[in-house]
């Protein structure tokens, strides 16, 4: 009678049960099926001649089709610098945002999460409204920009010596954040003509340069949003122990705070890094044939004669080995109980 | 080193948390702040640090004002709560850094770091990360990070309150015998009285951000200023009963005692100790009369709880004491053993 039962109802609180196991396992295993198929997909269709690419689908090399190294071939010796040029592309851009965004992304979360700003909403109105202004002037009235900002700065500057004391109400870290983060809500889809346009007018338009400055300021909100977090659960008495030894702010900031956010910092660096190498659609606007990067190359296998899903297959496998093996290398770099031992146990 | 506080108060917008605290600190003394949480101490020995700002008064180390010099430059050590160690440094670094800070060689860095070290006992450890200390091992690496500095003064903030009682015991010894080693000015700030009793040379007494009395552990536990400290310094705790006072004559619901106030007032508390006072039969003069309501047995003595009019006595009694509960007896204090206090405003009258 209650033999049965040993099958549904674990022994211990923190076991299962061996018919709700099996289930676990069974889900996770169709999960992991679905998840992994398409990466065994690509891997495998690199390795087709065009006609096994057509229906009806093949599965296992050398049992449903002949495994041939012809795509292989054609990308890395036939293209050649056609392949590598767009990868090493990526790989600048990509890093080189990555590393920028960090870095002052990191900084303006941690003055957020120790600082106290106070700007007085009076002063961030009229400075928004002058700045306006300043914009309609040189764009309408042909007003030479030089002399728009200067007249600008200096109306700005009196009428915060005259009214200044009036301005009674003032934002918080909470508004400065959320203005920050609220960038990244706005999809940079929206803003990439006036984008394409502003590279055009400064002569940018298909160099690094464009696309680094460009995925920099994308994805500087999403390092400020994860590090905030991570500065935040730091205690603040290290600091102030530091602090009190003689260290100044940089010091502290590099020797003590950002050594104990590791965790944070490679994990913003990992997503934002995963972000620029898959960005399309900007790089598509901002660069032709210079400063193509590799999900541009992928996507232009789409040619007139139809999706050549061979000489895709391998660019994508290319494309995603250096993100895979960056995301399992830095794994154990993200490690739990960093800050084990520094506070009270 | 001299440390002195001249009236400083501190508050955060409207709130005042620290009311006019003046204090005069003596060289190698070892003065604690005492009193219960939210009573201003952290943020006195804060603002002494010069990790809070001062909204008003002064603060003078060696005669010299800093008031408004930073935290590195006033020559203090503070030891934190928490410990505040750098969890991705070793025992050793955690030790140095200091004198890293301040561009010290590093054989000499390395000769001081073994000195301090054998001096807490830390000399095995140098290589092991906060993690793998316990409770007492984190502790003394925090000493020995502020001893290396050699600083004109120490502060402390409850720096035993994470150790479980026997380590406390232990380390409040330690902490009393270096400290009288060194000679270092200290100023530590706690809640337990215990620690303030034992470690001080002067006790300053704070309550709701105001100072109650300044003075020896032994003044102020055998002359305490008003009802407070009175009632936070000893343990048990001082025993309070209402009534009034006539004639240094006092009466209440439980009974008359005589008082070494010779006056008539209107409402007082009467104070006595624990240990001042002996059982007495139920009828006998000049006692308080009330019931057993309970006998514990301590080891080497017997606290008996009684009930008197509604408000609890407890005596200390010799350990082979026993009795039923429930029965009723007297409570008699000698007049001199007494204290007495306005109900009103906790004064004590002499």
């Amino acid at each position: 009678m209650s033999s049965w039962r040993h099958f549904i109802e674990s022994r211990r609180f923190g076991e299962l049960a061996p018919i709700p196991k099996a289930i676990c396992y069974a889900l996770l295993a169709l999960w992991s099926t679905i998840v992994l198929f398409p990466l065994y997909w690509v891997f495998v269709t690199s390795f087709k001649e065009p006609v096994d690419v057509a229906y009806p689908p093949k599965f296992l090399p050398f049992i449903d089709f002949q495994p041939s190294l012809h795509a292989w071939r054609y990308i890395f010796v036939d293209l050649g610098n056609d392949t590598f040029r767009p990868y090493a592309n990526s790989l600048i851009v990509a890093s080189v945002s990555t590393l920028l965004a960090v870095l002052i992304g990191s900084m303006a979360a941690y003055a957020l999460s120790r600082i106290e700003y106070k700007p007085k909403l009076g002063s961030v109105i009229s400075f928004i409204l002058l700045l306006a202004a300043a914009i309609i002037a040189v764009v309408y009235w042909q007003v030479d920009w030089r002399l728009a900002v200067v007249v600008a700065v200096v109306i700005f500057l009196l009428l915060l010596r005259a009214l200044g004391r009036h301005f009674k109400r003032h934002l918080g870290n909470g508004d400065i954040l959320f203005w920050i983060i609220s960038q990244r809500i706005l999809p940079p889809v929206v803003a990439a003509i006036p984008i394409y346009v502003m590279f055009q007018h400064v002569g940018l338009l298909d160099t690094h340069a464009a696309l680094i400055i460009t995925y920099t300021t994308i994805n500087l909100p999403i390092v400020v949003w994860l590090m905030f977090d991570f500065f935040a659960a730091i205690p603040r008495d290290l600091e102030e122990s530091a602090q009190l030894d003689g260290a100044s702010r940089y010091r502290i900031f590099l020797g003590i705070v950002l050594p104990l956010a590791k965790p944070g910092l490679i994990a913003a660096s990992l997503l934002v890094l995963i972000l620029a190498w898959n960005e399309y659609l900007l790089a598509l606007f901002l660069s032709t044939a210079r400063a193509q990067t590799i999900p541009l190359l992928v996507a232009a296998q789409n040619a007139t004669r139809g999706p050549q899903w061979w000489y895709m297959s391998v660019l994508i496998i290319i494309m995603i080995a250096p993100v895979l093996a960056l995301t399992i290398f830095l794994q154990k770099y993200i490690a739990k109980g960093l800050l084990l031992g520094a506070v009270k146990g | 080193m001299t440390v002195v506080l001249d009236r400083i108060s501190k508050s955060f917008g409207a709130m005042t948390v620290l009311h006019e605290l003046s204090l005069s600190v003596q060289a190698g003394e070892f003065m604690v702040l005492l009193g219960p949480s939210g009573c201003g101490k952290t943020t006195a020995l804060r603002m002494i640090a010069g990790l809070e700002t001062v909204t008003s008064g002064r603060i003078e180390i060696d005669g010299r004002d800093v008031t408004e010099v930073a935290p590195k430059n006033r020559d203090i050590a503070m030891v934190f709560q928490s410990y505040a160690l750098y969890p991705h440094m070793t025992v050793a670094e955690n030790i140095a850094y200091p004198l890293v800070i301040r561009r010290t060689g590093r054989s000499d860095i390395d000769r001081q770091v073994r000195d301090v070290a054998a001096q807490v006992q830390l000399d095995s450890y140098l290589d092991r990360y906060p993690r793998q200390l316990s409770g007492g091992q984190r502790q003394r690496v925090a000493l020995a990070r502020a001893i290396i500095r050699r600083p004109a003064v120490f502060l402390m903030d409850e720096p035993l309150s994470n150790l479980d009682a026997k380590l406390r015991g232990h380390m409040r010894a330690e902490l009393k015998h270096m400290q009288h080693a060194l000679g270092i000015t200290t100023i530590y700030v706690t809640h337990d009285q215990v620690e303030a009793m034992t470690l001080a040379h002067r006790v300053a007494v704070l309550n709701k951000g105001r100072p109650q009395q300044i003075d020896t552990p032994r003044q102020i536990y055998e002359d305490p200023a008003n009802l407070f400290v009175a009632g936070f310094i000893g343990s048990p705790p001082m025993n309070f009963v209402d009534g009034d006072l006539m004639d240094g004559l006092f009466q209440s619901v439980g009974g008359r005692l005589p008082t070494s106030v010779r006056s008539s007032h209107g409402k007082v508390v009467l104070g006595f100790r624990p240990e001042d006072c002996r059982i007495a039969a139920p009828d006998e003069a000049g006692s308080l009369r009330g019931s057993i309501y309970s006998i514990e047995l301590i080891g080497d003595h017997v606290l008996v709880t009684c009930r008197v009019g509604g408000q609890s006595i407890t005596i200390k009694v010799e350990k082979n004491f026993s009795a039923d509960i429930g029965a009723e007896i007297g409570i008699a204090v000698a007049a001199e053993r007494t204290y007495l206090f306005e109900a009103e405003s906790g004064q004590r009258l002499r």
